[in-house]
């Protein structure tokens, strides 16, 4: 059978019943109302309930049927942002930078790689040199001391 | 007269060598932190503070003034060139700025933004000196009922800044419900973050902007990084066409900017939001807004522009912060020895109108500057993307990680990143999921706080003037478009 909805578009639809599905459970379990006021559970309960009836509404109504573009680039940038994000606390903020852009121009650009180790290194360079050096932000720190 | 002569002395203080220096140094480094995510004007000044113990306070609330104004030109930058708002006040800025730029216009949307920025400044300024004090008797006058009106009056809003009505509702409402995670304001319980210690502070609204605008615009467009032709630079002054179509949104956008800044708490990111949103509503073809309209890029930089300068009016004349940012400057104020609050238009003058006059001159310094650098920074659109995106991905990580120093922000950055990605490839807009997740909690807080006043009669909203005005102009909002316009809800 042909959906009438790209997967992907059915797949946000669903994501966000889903997320509006979990907060109308956890709402009921807190105190919706106290007094004369509305506690905690209260609006987010009905965030909720609206955000399931639109994603709902969303299934219904689109009839849109895009074609689909190739995902493999973006998910293979995603792994190495995800990576970096892993090394950030083993190999320490500026090697981490370095390597996830080095990865970036040579293995997944297919860039010169004299040329990329230039950027890559100036880039986590001048990000360390701003963001730890001048403006004290505590960034995380390997085994390099950088 | 006597304003006059008021002003006159204020330029002859902050004319002197070391004042004009101060206020250079406060916007160019505005400038700058306004371009990274993470970092913005009130930690800035926060870190600065330390440094100005031996200065005269006149200078240093100059270049702190200098800073928060200067940073809302620099945001600009990075939301035009690259789609990452470099600080939340330039979100809406990426919509049409972004655009622009594909269209090989980025040294207009730059430039407009420049001037409109300039513009906005000056009369936000003249707004400032003009109408300090009767404007902040109005400001005590928002309670929680007005505050909650307005808000219901910004949310009206969710659907019309994107393109989808259903999509446009439905991350919207993600996005009030992404800003009930945390401590629940009213009675300080946890809700929603999943036993998870690092989720109490909730989303913060910066991560989630450069998520869904910077990593996934990156990860939209990567697949086509090294096919992406050359872009134009463009010119940077707009021509008579695009003036016309700019002018009044500049000035509309500098009125709403002021009145929003001058309401302690609002702020410029409001303003911003509400700048854009606005001119949408009045534009005659409101489906250019999005595909790189000028309205789009002029409102809400005049709008976060002169917010800057409406929040400096509770601050002199009431001694309550406007923002965040006044708040910080409230206290370098207090570390000075000086006693902000009502008296100070009179016991501080020399203080006063020195600043408002370093205002004038540093919205000056910053459109000299950013004319000819518009141009300069355009040029980087000519750059291959495939050297492009790289470091566009290490400066939202960077920026993730400096908001809180926790990796965990930068995690949820990547989470997020992907959805803006999703909803990107399936045309689901993202800005509104940040406006509801901005306006969510005041919201939510205000609403509960009028209900406690009113012991839970709902008739608050209507019994007090301002507030049953906002409420009728929220109503308006929602039924104007289903009674005139036919449009198809999906």
């Amino acid at each position: 059978m042909r959906l009438r909805i790209a997967p992907g578009e059915l797949a946000l639809a669903l994501f966000f019943a889903l997320l509006g599905a979990l907060w109308i459970v956890a709402a009921l379990r807190m105190p919706l109302w106290s007094g004369f006021v509305p506690d905690s559970g209260f609006m987010p309960l009905w965030y909720g309930a609206i955000l399931v009836a639109l994603a709902g509404a969303i299934l219904v109504f689109n009839k849109d049927r895009k074609t689909e573009d190739p995902v493999g680039k973006p998910l293979l940038v995603v792994a190495l942002v995800a990576a970096t994000v892993l090394g950030l606390q083993l190999a320490g903020f500026a090697p981490s930078i370095f390597l996830m852009l080095l990865a970036l121009f040579v293995a997944v650009e297919r860039l010169p790689l004299a040329r990329s180790i230039a950027v890559a290194a100036g880039t986590s360079g001048v990000l360390h040199l701003v963001f730890k050096t001048w403006l004290g932000v505590p960034l995380p720190v390997g085994p390099l001391g950088i | 007269m006597e304003l006059l002569a008021q002003l006159g002395q204020g330029f002859a203080a902050a004319l002197t060598p070391a004042h004009l220096l101060m206020c250079l140094l406060g916007v160019v480094l505005g400038q700058v932190i306004g371009v990274l995510p993470g970092i913005g004007p009130s930690a800035a000044i926060a870190l600065l503070l330390p440094l100005t113990y031996g200065a005269s306070p006149t200078g240093a609330i100059i270049m702190f003034a200098g800073l928060y104004y200067g940073a809302q030109y620099g945001g600009t930058l990075t939301s035009v060139l690259i789609n990452v708002p470099g600080e939340s006040t330039s979100v809406m800025t990426t919509l049409d700025g972004y655009q622009m730029a594909l269209q090989g216009r980025g040294g207009v949307a730059l430039g407009i933004a420049a001037i409109g920025s300039f513009i906005a400044g000056v009369l936000g300024t003249i707004g400032l000196m003009l109408l300090a004090p009767p404007l902040a008797k109005v400001a005590l006058a928002f309670g929680p009922p007005e505050y909650c009106m307005l808000v219901l009056l910004g949310l009206t809003a969710l659907a019309a800044v994107g393109g989808s009505v259903l999509k446009g509702l439905a991350t919207g409402v993600a996005g009030l419900l992404l800003g009930t995670i945390g401590i629940d304001p009213q009675i300080g319980a946890p809700r929603f973050h999943f036993e998870q210690s690092w989720l109490l502070d909730g989303v913060d609204f910066i991560i989630l902007a450069v998520a869904l605008f910077g990593v996934g615009e990156v990860l939209a467009s990567c697949r086509m990084a090294s096919a992406n032709p050359i872009l134009n630079v463009g010119r940077v002054l707009p021509n008579r066409a695009e003036w016309r179509q700019a002018w009044a949104a500049i000035l509309r956008g500098s009125g709403i900017g002021f009145l929003i800044g001058v309401l302690p708490g609002a702020g410029a990111t409001i303003a911003s939001f509400v700048g854009y949103i606005a001119e949408k509503k009045v534009a005659k073809d409101p489906s250019r807004f999005g595909k790189g309209a000028i309205e789009g890029v002029a409102a809400p930089e005049s709008a976060n522009n002169a917010a800057s300068a409406g929040a400096m009016v509770p601050m002199f004349a009431l001694g309550v912060p406007g923002s965040n940012t006044t708040a910080v400057m409230l206290a370098a104020l207090i570390m000075f020895g000086l006693r902000p609050g009502p008296d100070m238009f009179t016991t501080n003058a020399t203080l006063v109108w020195a600043v408002i006059a370093s205002m004038f001159i540093g919205n000056l310094i910053l459109l000299l500057m950013n004319l000819p650098l518009a141009g300069l920074f355009a040029r980087l659109l000519q750059i291959r993307y495939s050297w492009i995106y790289p470091p566009i991905l290490a400066i939202c990580v960077t920026g993730a990680l400096s908001r809180a120093n926790n990796v965990e922000d930068a995690w949820l950055m990547l989470g997020f990143g992907v959805l803006g990605w999703l909803m990107k490839r399936y045309d689901w807009s993202a800005a509104p999921m940040i406006l509801g997740l901005v306006l969510g909690p005041i919201f939510e807080n205000s609403l509960r706080q009028s209900l406690t006043l009113s012991h839970g009669s709902s008739a608050i909203f209507v019994s007090r003037p301002i507030a049953a005005v906002l409420l009728a102009l929220a109503v308006l909002a929602v039924a104007a478009p289903l009674l005139f316009n036919k449009k198809s809800p999906a």
